[in-house]
């Protein structure tokens, strides 16, 4: 099947770069805060103990900005939509989580203030499929057909 | 010019009243290098936590060394049937510095008067006869009622939805999140050290 006579190589270039930009702007959010904020956030759901908590709210807006620089630059596009995909699907599972045991916490997405509610969850969900999408365009793209849209 | 002096000699009454509405619901130095704003629901089960269990700590660490300027704010929450009501009074009672005694009462007995409405029981067990007769005047003056309409607008302009909320100031830097639990508190410790360090 030769994807360059359909849209798809298009439509995942674009939904690629989204998530990029989605990914650096959530680490900047982050990043810009001192990560005792996030740290709050990340205890909030109440699944990690408190030196679990320390690393990740330090460790995981720096990786959000790697995958959204590799997202945007188009590096190893496989490794890193599929990183992408799993940390989104971790993301989901876990506000779905915390929303179906009524917990009224901030989602932590994009720094804090955010209640999770149908509309986080809507969003999260649709960049969860976005990136599900993507990922399966680098590798089916990479798996024996050229294009030339640099998926 | 003399109508700048003649509504700035007007206003300094109203200035003053401010001044002392703000200092009722203050704990701490005014000069503290950090100004923590305290946004909470006395039917808020997770105020009450908050209120017992982290404030103590924060008076120990960092208000009475002077480090922390704390304020608190009303934000009665529609669904608490009885929260305005007890901020209310909460606010009447500021008015003659017992806020603190009034807060601690009212969050003692919080599952009492949210079952039963009887918000005033708890009131008049941290007063004196003659501080209950005035806070039951109080209680109906429009300044406290609108002050308690203002904390609530300030802190929804500010973003607060949920309780308790913390709005922290140090400089030119503003930091707005939930209220931690004992179980997170050394996050607030790590923030509050950074800020004042």
């Amino acid at each position: 099947m030769d994807l360059s006579a359909r849209p798809w190589p298009l439509v995942a270039l674009v939904l690629r770069l989204l998530l990029g930009a989605v990914f650096v702007y959530a680490a900047w959010t982050k990043l810009r805060q001192p990560w005792e904020l996030f740290a709050l956030a990340i205890d909030s759901y109440q699944i990690l103990p408190m030196r679990a908590v320390e690393f990740v709210a330090r460790a995981l807006p720096w990786l959000e900005l790697l995958l959204g620089a590799l997202l945007l630059s188009g590096f190893w596009r496989r490794i890193s939509t599929s990183a992408v995909s799993l940390l989104l699907l971790f993301f989901f599972a876990l506000m779905i989580r915390a929303y179906a045991k009524g917990m009224q916490i901030s989602c932590g997405c994009f720094g804090l203030g955010e209640i999770i509610s149908w509309k986080t969850l809507l969003r999260d969900g649709s960049l969860l499929a976005c990136s599900l999408f993507v990922t399966w365009t680098a590798f089916r793209g990479s798996a024996g057909t050229r294009n030339n849209a640099g998926i | 010019m003399k109508f700048c002096a003649a509504a700035l000699i007007a206003l300094l009454p109203c200035l003053a009243a401010a001044v002392d509405q703000d200092r009722g619901k203050q704990i701490g130095s005014p000069s503290a290098p950090v100004r923590m704003e305290l946004y909470s629901d006395f039917q808020c089960p997770h105020c009450r936590v908050f209120h017992e269990a982290v404030l103590p700590e924060l008076l120990k660490d960092y208000i009475v060394p002077g480090k922390v300027l704390l304020i608190s704010h009303e934000f009665p929450l529609p669904m608490h049937q009885h929260a305005r009501e007890a901020a209310d009074y909460a606010t009447a009672a500021a008015r003659i510095g017992k806020y603190q005694e009034v807060s601690s009462a009212l969050f003692l007995s919080q599952d009492a008067w949210a079952n039963n409405g009887k918000v005033w029981d708890a009131v008049a067990s941290a007063l004196t006869p003659a501080e209950q007769k005035k806070v039951q005047a109080l209680v109906k003056e429009s300044s406290v009622l609108s002050e308690v309409q203002s904390d609530l607008q300030g802190g929804t302009m500010a973003g607060v939805n949920e309780t308790p909320t913390l709005i922290i100031f140090s400089g030119s830097k503003r930091y707005s999140f939930p209220g931690p639990t004992p179980g997170n508190y050394s996050l607030l410790r790590s923030l509050i050290d950074g800020l004042v360090r």
